[in-house]
C-alpha cells in the first residue's frame, strides 16, 4: 500500500496507538490515586462513629427521589428498604411516571396510601401531575402519580413535591444500605457551603439475597452475563470515579444514587428532560454553573456508601442499556460542549470534560477504526504479523491488569465478595471479557452515534427480576 | 527484530509477569486476611469474655490482669474496649477506662507524636474516647497540625470540658477558617449549657457573620435560654440569614416574651426571614399569634404560606378553625389550597 493511502493509514494507526498508549496511562494513574483515595478515606474514617452524625444538629434533611416506570415487581420492597434507612430526617417521594403495570396499586395496597391534596411550588415545569399520596402509617413516604414524562421529567416533579434542602435521586429499583446517608451526608455536614453534591459505589445486586430490604448475603449472580458487568462497576466506581475525584474532576455521580444539594440542582433547572444521560447532565451543568458563578463548589465521590442495583440479564437489554449511556455521554457533553478546553471552567473546562471527551466518547469509535485498519491489512496481506498479534495480546493482557487492580481495590476498600471463589471467578471472567464481550461492547457504543444521528430518543427499557421475587427464591 | 517489535514483547512480557505477580499477591494477600480475620475473631471472642467479666463484677477490679494479659495485642484490644465503652457506664466504665489507661495509653502518646499523620489521628481518635483531663495538655498540641488532626483533638478537647478546654476550642473557633465551623458547632453542641459562658463572650466579639449566625443557631439548638436577651439585638441585624438564624433560635428556645419579636420579624422585608418566624411562632404557640398566623396564609411567598399553614396547625383546634375558614374563602386560591393541604396532611398523617 503506497501514496496517500498509505500514508493515511500510517497517520491512523500512529494517532490509534498514542491514543492505547495514552488511555492507560490514564487508567494507570486514576487506579493509583484510588488506592491512595481508599487509604486515605479508610484511614480518616478509622474509630468513627456514624452514629455521631446521627447526633449533629446541622445535619440537613434529605429527600430521597426515586422515580418508578413499571416497576412493580419489587417497587414495594425497594420502597420498604428507603424507608428502613437510618438518618435523623428524611422523607421517600416514590415518583411513578406513568407506569402501565401495577406499581401505583401496589404501593397503595402495601403502605395503605390516601389521596392528598398537598400543594407544591412548581418550580419546575413538568408533566401533570395526576395525584399525591401519602401514608398515615409512614409519614416519611409520599408517592407522587403522574404522567410519563421519562426520568428526568419524573425527579423533577420529586423535585417540586420535596420539602427539605437535599435530595438523594435513586433508581427505585436499588437499594440503600442502611447507613449509607449518613456516611454521605458527611461532606454536607464538614462543608455545607462547598459541597454541592456527592455519589456512592453502585454494586450489582444479582444472585445477592435480599430480605426486608437490605442485602443480606452478597453473592455472585447467577446469570454469566450479569457476572461480566461485576469488574466494569469495580473499574468504573473503584478505578475511575475515585481516581476523578482526586482530580476534583468528578464529572458522574451516578442516578442510581447521589445527594446535592437542591438550591443549586434548581438554579440549574433541574434534570434536562431532552438529556439521555441525565445524571452525567446534572452534573455537568451544575459544575458549568458554580464556574461562571465563580462559586467555590466541592463534589465528592465517597468509597463507602453503597447501593445495590440489578444488571440486565439479556443481551438485548444490556445493548440497550449501554446504548443509551453512550447515546447520554454523547449528548450531554455535546450540549455543555462550550465547556470544552475552555479555561474558564477551570479543571472541568481544561481536563475532566476533554477526559470524557477524548477517552470516553470517542473511545469506541478509535477501537473500531483500529479493528477496522487491521481488517483491511489482514485482507490485503500487508501488515506485520508479530508485530500485530503482540500489540493485540498486549491490549489484552494490559485490559487484564487494570481488572486485577480493579479486583485489590475492591480487596482493599469493601471487599463485598466474601468467597475465594468469587474472586477466582471474577477473574475469570476478567480474562473472557476479552474475547467478544469487549469487542461486542464497543461496537453497542460505537452504534449510539448513529442512532443518535437519526434521532433515537427511547430509554431502553429494562425487563427486571425485582428483589422481590429475587428474595421468595432464596 | 525491529525497535517497534522488541518494545511491543518487552512491554508485554513484563505486563504478563506484572499481573501474575499481582494475581498471586490478590490470591495470597485474600488467604493471610482471612486467616488473620479468622485469628482476630478468636482473640476478639478471648479478649472480650474477659471484658464481659469485668463488665458484669467490676467490684472484682480485674482491669489490672486483663489489661496485662493482652498489652501484647493492641490491635484487637483497642476494637473491644471501643465496641464496649460507648455502652457502659459506671463503675464497669472506669474499669474499662483502666485498661486503656495500662495497656494502651503508652502507645497513644506515643503515637500522637508520630511523624506518620495517620498514627497521630489514629491515636487521637481514641482520646476522643478515652481522654481524661490530665490528657488535655497533650491533646493540645495536636491544635497546630493538619486540619483533619486538629478537629478529632478538638473532639477529643470536648470530652473533658474542663474551663481550660473551652477555651482552647472556642479560640480555635474563632481562629479557624470558616470551612471548619460547622464541625466546631457539632462539637459545642455536643457540651450543652458547659458552653454558655463562652458562647455569651463571643457573641459580643467581632466575629465573621458565618460564625456570629453558627452561634446564633447553637444556642436556638441547645438551647441556652439564659441567653435570649443577647441575641435579641441581633433580631435587627442588616444581614437577613442573621435574622433568620435569631428567628430559628427563638422558635428553639420557646421563651413567652420573645412573641413580639417573633411577630416584628414575620412582617420582616425578606420572605425568608418571614418564613421562618412563621415556624416559630407555630412552635411557641402563643393563641395572640393566631391572627398573625392566619394573615400570613395570604402571602404571595409559598414558604410563608406553607409555614403559616403549619403553624396554625400546630396550635390544635384553634387553628384548624382557621384553616377551615381560609379553606372555604374563594377570595385567594393559593391560600385556599395551603389550608386544604396542611389540613389534608394533618388528619391523615398527623403531621404538624
Amino acid at each position: 500500500m503506497d501514496g496517500i493511502l498509505g500514508s493515511a493509514f500510517q497517520v491512523v494507526t500512529g494517532i490509534i496507538l498514542v491514543y492505547f498508549f495514552l488511555i492507560n496511562s490514564l487508567y494507570l494513574l486514576f487506579i493509583f490515586l484510588s488506592i491512595m483515595g481508599i487509604f486515605r478515606y479508610r484511614n480518616a474514617m478509622a474509630y468513627v462513629s456514624f452514629k455521631d452524625i446521627f447526633q449533629m444538629p446541622l445535619v440537613k434533611p434529605i429527600s430521597i427521589i426515586a422515580p418508578a416506570y413499571n416497576e412493580g415487581r419489587g417497587i414495594v420492597e425497594s420502597t420498604k428498604s428507603l424507608l428502613s434507612m437510618e438518618y435523623p430526617l428524611y422523607e421517600v417521594i416514590v415518583v411513578n411516571d406513568g407506569s402501565t403495570d401495577d406499581t401505583l396499586e401496589k404501593l397503595i395496597e402495601a403502605f395503605d396510601l390516601k389521596k392528598s391534596k398537598r400543594v407544591f411550588r412548581k418550580t419546575l415545569k413538568t408533566k401533570p401531575l395526576k395525584g399525591i399520596y401519602i401514608s398515615p402509617s409512614n409519614p416519611k413516604l409520599v408517592v407522587v402519580d403522574k404522567i410519563n414524562g421519562k426520568k428526568s421529567d419524573a425527579i423533577n416533579a420529586g423535585l417540586n413535591v420535596s420539602r427539605y434542602p437535599l435530595f438523594c435521586g435513586i433508581d427505585s429499583d436499588s437499594i440503600l444500605e442502611k447507613d449509607s446517608l449518613l456516611k454521605m451526608v458527611r461532606p454536607f455536614v464538614e462543608s455545607p457551603e462547598k459541597t454541592v453534591g456527592a455519589g456512592g459505589i453502585v454494586r450489582l445486586s444479582n444472585g445477592c439475597k435480599v430480605k426486608s430490604g437490605q442485602v443480606v448475603k452478597v453473592e455472585l449472580p447467577h446469570n454469566s452475563l450479569a457476572r461480566f458487568p461485576i469488574l466494569e462497576y469495580l473499574r468504573a466506581f473503584l478505578g475511575g470515579r475515585i481516581g476523578m475525584n482526586m482530580l476534583k474532576s468528578t464529572l458522574i455521580i451516578s442516578g442510581a444514587f447521589g445527594v446535592f444539594r437542591k438550591d443549586i440542582a434548581l438554579k440549574c433547572g433541574g434534570y434536562r428532560t431532552a438529556s439521555i444521560g441525565e445524571d452525567m447532565d446534572l452534573v455537568v451543568r451544575m459544575r458549568r454553573f458554580l464556574h461562571e458563578k465563580k462559586i467555590p463548589f466541592k463534589l465528592e465521590f465517597i468509597p463507602d456508601p453503597i447501593c445495590w442495583t440489578e444488571a440486565p440479564e439479556t443481551i438485548k437489554t444490556l445493548a440497550k442499556q449501554r446504548n443509551r449511556w453512550h447515546r447520554g455521554l454523547v449528548e450531554t457533553l455535546y450540549h455543555s460542549r462550550v465547556m470544552l478546553f475552555n479555561p474558564r471552567y477551570g479543571v472541568t473546562g481544561m481536563f475532566a470534560m476533554p477526559f470524557y471527551f477524548v477517552f470516553e466518547m470517542l473511545g469506541p469509535v478509535i477501537e473500531v477504526a483500529g479493528y477496522g485498519i487491521f481488517t483491511v491489512l489482514l485482507i490485503m496481506g500487508q501488515y506485520n504479523r508479530p508485530f500485530v498479534i503482540l500489540f493485540f495480546l498486549l491490549a489484552v493482557v494490559f485490559g487484564i491488569l487494570l481488572s486485577l487492580l480493579s479486583i485489590l481495590l475492591e480487596e482493599y476498600s469493601a471487599r463485598r465478595y466474601p468467597r475465594l471463589k468469587d474472586i477466582f471467578i471474577i477473574i475469570g471472567y476478567g480474562l473472557m471479557e476479552n474475547i467478544l464481550y469487549r469487542q461486542w461492547l464497543t461496537l453497542v457504543r460505537a452504534k449510539s452515534f448513529f442512532d443518535l444521528a437519526i434521532g433515537k430518543k427511547e430509554w431502553g427499557e429494562m425487563e427486571k427480576k425485582g428483589f422481590a421475587l429475587e428474595s421468595q427464591k432464596q | 527484530m525491529s525497535i517497534s517489535l522488541l518494545l511491543v514483547s518487552y512491554s508485554l512480557l513484563f505486563l504478563v509477569s506484572f499481573s501474575f505477580l499481582l494475581f498471586i499477591y490478590l490470591i495470597a494477600r485474600r488467604i493471610v486476611v482471612q486467616y488473620q480475620e479468622n485469628a482476630f475473631q478468636k482473640k476478639y471472642a478471648a479478649i472480650e469474655t474477659d471484658i464481659l467479666d469485668i463488665v458484669a463484677f467490676p467490684e472484682r477490679h480485674l482491669a489490672e490482669k486483663t489489661a496485662e494479659k493482652y498489652k501484647s495485642q493492641p490491635h484487637v484490644l483497642t476494637k473491644v474496649l471501643v465496641n464496649y465503652i460507648e455502652q457502659i457506664e459506671g463503675l464497669a466504665r472506669e474499669q474499662l477506662r483502666k485498661i486503656f489507661d495500662k495497656a494502651l495509653k503508652e502507645k497513644c502518646l506515643r503515637d500522637i507524636h508520630s511523624r506518620r499523620q495517620i498514627k497521630r489521628l489514629k491515636a487521637t481518635h481514641l482520646f476522643v474516647i478515652f481522654s481524661e483531663p490530665s490528657d488535655s495538655e497533650h491533646i493540645v498540641r495536636l491544635l497546630n497540625d493538619k486540619p483533619i488532626v486538629k478537629l478529632v483533638a478538638i473532639t477529643a478537647l470536648s470530652r473533658i470540658p474542663t474551663s481550660k478546654t473551652l477555651d482552647y476550642i472556642f479560640q480555635s473557633f474563632v481562629n479557624d477558617s470558616i470551612a471548619n465551623a460547622r464541625v466546631y458547632i457539632n462539637i459545642m453542641f455536643g457540651l450543652g449549657g458547659k458552653t454558655e459562658s463562652h458562647v455569651k463572650k463571643h457573641l459580643h466579639e467581632s466575629l465573621s457573620l458565618e460564625k456570629l449566625g453558627l452561634l446564633i443557631e447553637l444556642i436556638g439548638a441547645i438551647p441556652l435560654r439564659s441567653l435570649y436577651r443577647d441575641i435579641l439585638p441581633f433580631a435587627e441585624h442588616r444581614d437577613k440569614e442573621i435574622r433568620i438564624k435569631v428567628a430559628r433560635a427563638l422558635g428553639h428556645m420557646r421563651i413567652p416574651a420573645s412573641l413580639d419579636v417573633l411577630i416584628k420579624l414575620s412582617d420582616d422585608e425578606a420572605w425568608e426571614v418571614s418564613a421562618q418566624a412563621l415556624k416559630s411562632l407555630g412552635k411557641l404557640g402563643d393563641m395572640a399569634s393566631l391572627d398573625v398566623l392566619a394573615r400570613s396564609l395570604f402571602s404571595p411567598f409559598w414558604h410563608v404560606r406553607f409555614n403559616a399553614g403549619h403553624g396554625l396547625a400546630s396550635f390544635g383546634s384553634a387553628g384548624f378553625k382557621r384553616l377551615k375558614k381560609i379553606q372555604k374563602q374563594k377570595k385567594d386560591r393559593f391560600a385556599s389550597d395551603m389550608a386544604t393541604m396542611v389540613l389534608d396532611e394533618t388528619i391523615y398523617v398527623g403531621e404538624t
